[in-house]
C-alpha cells in the first residue's frame, strides 16, 4: 500500500468522495446573524424611518376599517378579543391615573371601629351568629343538608331509559337501555343477554370523575367507588346511573387526607355538577363540612360509616328523609 | 415549516374545521345523519392537529440520527434535555388529542338528540384545544430553535476542512476573509465572532471548507460559556487540519506565554489532526524581532514537527504559503509542508487504511506500456509550447493583438477578419464574393469538398464506362417477344395514320364519340371481318341475342308517353331493358307494379308534396281550426 505511486494517490484522493455531498455553492450563504450584520454595515434605507413612521400611523385606520368591514363568525371572534383587549387597556389607564389622584383608603379604619354616633349600637354581630344557628336547626329538622346542588331537575324514565324491541316480530318491549352515563363496579358481569332487562352500554360506562376540592380550588381525576344516591329515582341508584346532582363516592387516597386520629381517609362523597352525557366527562365537587357551617348541633346529623381497612371520616348527605329530591 | 404559536394553531385549526366541514344541520334530520355530521367535525379537527404535530415532530432532527458534530453543537446551543423534553411534550399532546377524539366519537354513537351530539362535539373540540393551550411554551421554544437552526452554517463534517482557533482578536476572521469569500465581521473588540462561520476555497481543483471559530479563553472546560463551547465542539468533532493562530505582537491583549498555555491546554483536541501554527500580524512584529524566550517558543514548536508560518492578513504575505502552490516530490516528508497538503495526505492515508478503498483500487488500473524494443521514446513537447513557456519566463513581447490595433487606429478601426483566411491564392483574400448568380443563391451551392467529389465522380464514370455498363443488352429477348414488338410497332403506326386521316376528314366539327351512338350490326360485322376476325357464328353472338330480346319487350308497350325519348334509346344499347320493365315477367306483373307506383304517389300528390322528403307546411295556423273563442 505504501508503494503506491503519486499518480495513483492523487486519483484516490479525488475519486473517493464522501457519501453525503452537501450542496456547496460558490456564493456564501447567509450565516448566523446576517440581518444584523447587514444593518451594521450598510445602515437603513434612506426612507426607512419615514416609511416606518407612516406605517405605524396607518395602523389605527386599518384596524378600524377591518373591524367595521368584518362579518360573520370571524367578526364575532375578533370583536370578543378586541373587547377583552380594550378592557385591559382601560384598567391600565385607570391604574396610571390612580397614581396621580388621591383616594380614600379603606384599610386604615380598623375593624370594630365605629363612628361616634353609633357607639351605643352593639351586639349586631352576635345577632347574626344566632340567627345562623337557628337556620341550621331548622334545616336539620327538615332533613335538608348542605350540598352544592340542592335542587335538580328530575329525569323521567323516558329520558333515561330507552325501549329496546326484541322478538321475532319486534313486538316485545320489556328491555331497556340506559342512555345516560353510568357506573358499574369492578367485578361486574352482565346477566345472560336473554334475561337482562337493563342494558348499560360499555361506551357509557365511566370509571373516573374530575373532582374539585371546593376550598383548595384544585381538581383531581379520581376513580369512582360507587353511586350513593341518584336524586331522581332509587332505581337509578341501583343501576348506577350518573346524572346531574348524583352523589357518588370517590377514592381520595391521592389527596392524602388524614383524620385527627391519624387514619388515612380514602373514600369521600362528591356531587356531580354537570350533565355527563353531554360533556363526556363527570365533573363533581367534593362534599366537605367547612368550619364556618359546622356547629355543635350539627354533629348529630352525621353518620359515621366504618370501612374495611380504616375508620374513614365520611360525610353522608341526604336531601330529604323521604325520597324525591326535587321540591 | 413554521412552528405556530398555541393561539394561532388553535385559531387556524378551528376555523379550518368550520370552513371545510358541512355547516348546515337540522333537528329533524335522521339521527344517524346528525351523528355523522358531528363526528366528522371531531375527526377532522383531530386529523388536523395530528398532522401538524406529526409534521413538527418529523421535521425537527433527532439528535441521535444526525452527525455527532451537529448533535453536540445543538446540545451546546439549545440544551439537549430541553429540546428532547419539548419534542416529547408535543408527542404526548398528539397522543392525548387522538385519545380524546376516539373517546368522544365513541360517545357520540349514543347521542340521541341533536343537542346532545352538539354538546359532545363542543366538549371534544374544547378538550383538544385545551391540550394544545398547555403546550404554549414548548411551541415557542421550538419556533426559536427552528429559526436559529435555519441560520446555522452548513458545515460538511466529512469533507476537507481547515479549522481556525486561537485567542480572541488574533486574526482568525481576517484570515478567513482573505482566503474565502465569507464576509465575517472583523472588529477590534474581543468576541466579535460569536458562532461558527464557514467559507469555501479552491486548492488543487478541490473544494475546501474553512471554518472560523469564536476565540477561546484559557479556562477549564466546565467554566466555558456557550460561545467558546461551539469552538470546542468544532475542534472535537471535525476531522480537519487545525490552524492555531497566534499573535506575537500581543495586540490581542494576551501575552505570548498565555497563548502558549492555551495551546498546551487544548493540545489533546489536536490529536490525529495536522497542526499548523500561524504567527499572524507579522507586519507589526516578526518572529525574529521577538525576545529570546519568545523566539524559543517558536523554535520548540518547529522541533516538534509543527510547522510555524508567519502571515499577515493585512499585507497578505504568507497567506498563500499556508496552502502552498509549489509542488515538490517529497512534500510529505518535509516538516514545514503546509496545511492543505498535509491534510490531503492524511486523508488519503486514512482512506487507504480503510476498507472502502479496495473497491476503488480494484477498479483503478494505471496502464504502463511495456517496452517492445530498446528504442528511446521521450515525451514530445512541441516547440510552440516550449517557446511559450520560455516566453512566460522571459516575458517576451507578444504578437500584436487586435486590441492594440484598435487602440492605435482609434475611430478608424474596422474589424477585418478576412485577412486571417487561409486560401490557396493569397491575392484573393480581399475579393468580394457574389451572393446571387443567375437567379440562384451562391451559398446553396457552396461545398468545400466540391472539387474532390467531382474528381471522384469522374473516376467512377470512367470505370463504369470501361466496364461496359452503359451498353444496352439486345440478346436477352427471344423471337416471340421480337415478333410482338414488331406487331405493336405496326399497330402504333397504323393508329397514328388513322388519326391523321380522320383529322383531315373532319369537316363536321365536333362529333359524338363512336360509343355514344348505336353501332349497327352490319357495320360491326364488316369491320371485324376486315380486321380478320372469324365471323362464321354471328347468329350466336351476344349482340344478336340481345337484339332479339330487346325487340320483344319494346313491342308490348302501348303508351307513347312512357316511352323513353329517342336520345335516350340511342344512348342506351339495345341490350339493356328500361327500368320499369326489368324484372317483370308478364303483363299482370307490369300492371301491378304500375298500380303500386300510383298508390304510393297518390297521398303525396294530394298534399301537393314534391316528394317523400317534402315536409313543407303551407299553412301553419289554419284559420278554420284556430278561429273562434277558446
Amino acid at each position: 500500500m505504501s508503494g503506491l505511486s503519486t499518480a495513483r494517490r492523487d486519483l484516490i484522493s479525488s475519486v473517493t468522495v464522501s457519501k453525503k455531498v452537501y450542496d456547496v455553492i460558490t456564493i456564501s450563504r447567509p450565516q448566523n446573524e446576517h440581518i444584523e450584520l447587514h444593518r451594521k454595515r450598510h445602515g437603513y434605507r434612506l426612507d426607512h424611518h419615514e416609511r416606518k413612521r407612516k406605517k405605524e400611523s396607518r395602523e389605527a385606520h386599518e384596524r378600524s376599517h377591518k373591524a367595521r368591514k368584518m362579518i360573520g363568525l370571524k367578526a364575532k371572534l375578533y370583536h370578543k378579543q378586541r373587547h377583552a383587549e380594550k378592557i385591559q387597556m382601560k384598567k391600565t389607564i385607570k391604574m396610571h391615573e390612580q397614581r396621580k389622584t388621591k383616594q380614600k383608603d379603606d384599610d386604615k379604619t380598623p375593624e370594630g371601629a365605629v363612628p361616634a354616633y353609633l357607639l351605643d349600637r352593639e351586639g349586631q354581630s352576635r345577632a347574626k351568629v344566632l340567627s345562623n344557628m337557628i337556620k341550621q336547626k331548622r334545616k336539620e329538622k327538615a332533613g335538608k343538608w348542605e350540598v352544592p346542588l340542592p335542587k335538580v331537575r328530575a329525569q323521567g324514565e323516558t329520558e333515561v331509559l330507552k325501549v329496546i324491541r326484541t322478538g321475532k316480530r319486534q313486538k316485545k318491549a320489556w328491555k331497556r337501555m340506559v342512555t345516560k352515563v353510568c357506573f358499574v363496579g369492578d367485578g361486574f358481569t352482565r346477566k345472560p343477554p336473554k334475561y337482562e332487562r337493563f342494558i348499560r352500554p360499555m361506551g357509557l360506562r365511566f370509571k373516573k370523575a374530575h373532582v374539585t376540592h371546593p376550598e383548595l380550588k384544585a381538581t383531581f381525576c379520581l376513580p369512582i367507588l360507587g353511586v350513593k344516591k341518584n336524586p331522581s329515582s332509587p332505581l337509578y341508584t341501583t343501576l348506577g346511573v350518573i346524572t346531574k346532582g348524583t352523589v357518588i363516592e370517590v377514592n381520595v387516597s391521592e389527596l392524602g387526607l388524614v383524620t385527627q386520629g391519624g387514619k388515612v381517609i380514602w373514600g369521600k362523597y362528591a356531587q356531580v355538577t354537570n350533565n355527563p352525557e353531554n360533556d363526556g366527562c363527570i365533573n363533581a365537587v367534593l362534599l366537605i363540612i367547612s368550619l364556618a357551617t359546622m356547629s355543635a348541633t350539627s354533629w348529630f346529623g352525621l353518620r359515621f360509616l366504618a370501612f374495611i381497612s380504616a375508620m374513614a371520616h365520611l360525610t353522608t348527605c341526604v336531601f330529604s328523609k323521604g325520597r324525591k329530591g326535587t321540591k | 415549516m413554521v412552528v405556530p404559536t398555541a393561539k394561532e394553531f388553535i385559531d387556524v385549526t378551528l376555523s379550518k374545521t368550520q370552513r371545510k366541514t358541512p355547516t348546515v344541520i337540522h333537528k329533524h334530520y335522521q339521527i344517524h345523519r346528525i351523528r355523522h355530521f358531528y363526528m366528522r367535525k371531531v375527526k377532522f379537527t383531530q386529523q388536523n392537529y395530528h398532522d401538524r404535530l406529526t409534521q413538527i415532530l418529523t421535521d425537527f432532527p433527532k439528535l441521535d440520527d444526525i452527525h455527532p458534530f451537529y448533535a453536540d453543537l445543538m446540545n451546546v446551543l439549545y440544551d439537549k434535555d430541553h429540546y428532547k423534553l419539548a419534542l416529547g411534550q408535543i408527542n404526548i399532546a398528539r397522543n392525548l388529542i387522538d385519545n380524546v377524539a376516539k373517546d368522544y366519537v365513541r360517545l357520540m354513537k349514543y347521542g340521541d338528540s341533536m343537542y346532545r351530539c352538539k354538546q359532545l362535539k363542543r366538549a371534544a373540540l374544547g378538550r383538544m384545544c385545551t391540550i394544545l393551550k398547555r403546550q404554549k411554551s414548548s411551541l415557542e421554544y421550538l419556533e426559536q430553535v427552528r429559526q436559529h437552526l435555519s441560520r446555522l452554517p452548513s458545515i460538511d463534517p466529512n469533507t476537507r476542512t481547515l479549522l481556525l482557533c486561537g485567542y480572541p482578536n488574533v486574526g482568525k476572521s481576517s484570515f478567513i476573509n482573505k482566503v474565502t469569500r465569507a464576509d465575517v465581521d472583523v472588529q477590534p473588540y474581543a468576541f466579535t465572532t460569536k458562532s461558527l462561520f464557514v467559507g469555501h476555497m479552491d486548492y488543487r481543483y478541490l473544494r475546501w471548507q474553512v471554518v472560523d471559530t469564536p476565540g477561546i479563553l484559557d479556562h477549564p472546560l466546565e467554566e466555558r460559556n456557550t460561545i467558546e463551547m461551539q469552538a470546542i465542539t468544532a475542534l472535537a468533532h471535525l476531522r480537519a487540519a487545525v490552524l492555531y493562530v497566534m499573535d506575537p505582537s500581543e495586540q490581542c491583549g494576551h501575552t505570548l506565554q498565555e497563548q502558549l498555555e492555551l495551546f498546551n491546554n487544548i493540545r489533546p483536541l489536536f490529536a490525529n489532526k495536522p497542526l499548523i501554527v500561524v504567527a499572524n500580524k507579522c507586519d507589526v512584529k516578526k518572529i525574529s524581532e521577538l525576545s529570546e524566550e519568545n523566539q524559543k517558543i517558536f523554535a520548540d514548536l518547529s522541533t516538534e514537527e509543527i510547522p510555524v508560518i508567519e502571515t499577515s492578513t493585512l499585507t497578505e504575505e504568507g497567506v498563500i504559503k499556508v496552502k502552498t502552490e509549489v509542488r515538490s516530490d517529497s512534500r510529505r516528508a518535509r516538516s514545514d509542508a503546509p496545511a492543505c497538503d498535509r491534510l490531503l495526505a492524511q486523508r488519503v492515508n486514512t482512506k487507504i487504511k480503510g476498507k472502502k478503498v479496495h473497491d476503488v483500487l480494484n477498479r483503478l488500473h494505471l496502464a504502463m506500456p511495456s517496452k517492445r524494443d530498446e528504442k528511446e521514446r521521450p515525451p514530445f513537447i512541441p516547440e510552440g509550447a516550449l517557446n511559450r513557456r520560455k516566453a512566460m519566463e522571459v516575458d517576451t513581447p507578444k504578437r500584436k493583438l487586435e486590441r492594440d490595433l484598435e487602440m492605435e487606429l482609434g475611430d478608424d478601426y474596422v474589424l477585418d477578419l478576412q485577412k486571417y483566411w487561409d486560401l490557396m491564392n493569397e491575392d484573393e483574400k480581399n475579393d468580394k464574393i457574389p451572393e446571387v448568380w443567375e437567379g440562384h443563391n451562391v451559398a446553396d451551392y457552396i461545398d468545400p469538398d466540391i472539387m474532390r467529389k467531382l474528381e471522384e465522380l469522374e473516376k467512377e464514370e470512367e470505370l463504369k464506362e470501361r466496364a461496359g455498363e452503359y451498353e444496352s443488352d439486345e440478346e436477352s429477348e427471344d423471337e416471340e417477344m421480337q415478333e410482338i414488338r414488331s406487331l405493336a410497332k405496326q399497330i402504333r403506326e397504323k393508329k397514328q395514320l388513322l388519326v391523321l386521316e380522320s383529322k383531315e376528314k373532319d369537316v363536321h366539327g365536333p362529333r359524338m364519340p363512336r360509343t355514344a351512338t348505336k353501332v349497327e350490326k352490319k357495320k360491326l360485322e364488316k369491320e371485324m371481318s376486315n380486321l380478320g376476325l372469324d365471323m362464321n357464328d354471328k347468329n350466336d353472338s351476344h349482340y344478336a341475342l340481345q337484339a332479339r330480346r330487346s325487340r320483344s319487350v319494346t313491342r308490348k308497350r302501348k303508351r307513347e308517353a312512357s316511352a323513353p325519348p329517342t336520345s335516350k334509346t340511342r344512348s342506351q344499347s339495345a341490350s339493356r331493358p328500361p327500368r320499369d320493365q326489368s324484372g317483370l315477367r308478364d303483363v299482370k306483373m307490369v300492371k301491378k307494379a304500375k298500380k303500386m307506383m300510383k298508390n304510393s304517389q297518390r297521398d303525396m300528390n294530394r298534399q301537393a308534396r314534391k316528394g317523400e322528403s317534402d315536409r313543407h307546411v303551407f299553412d301553419l295556423k289554419p284559420k278554420h281550426l284556430l278561429s273562434g273563442k277558446r
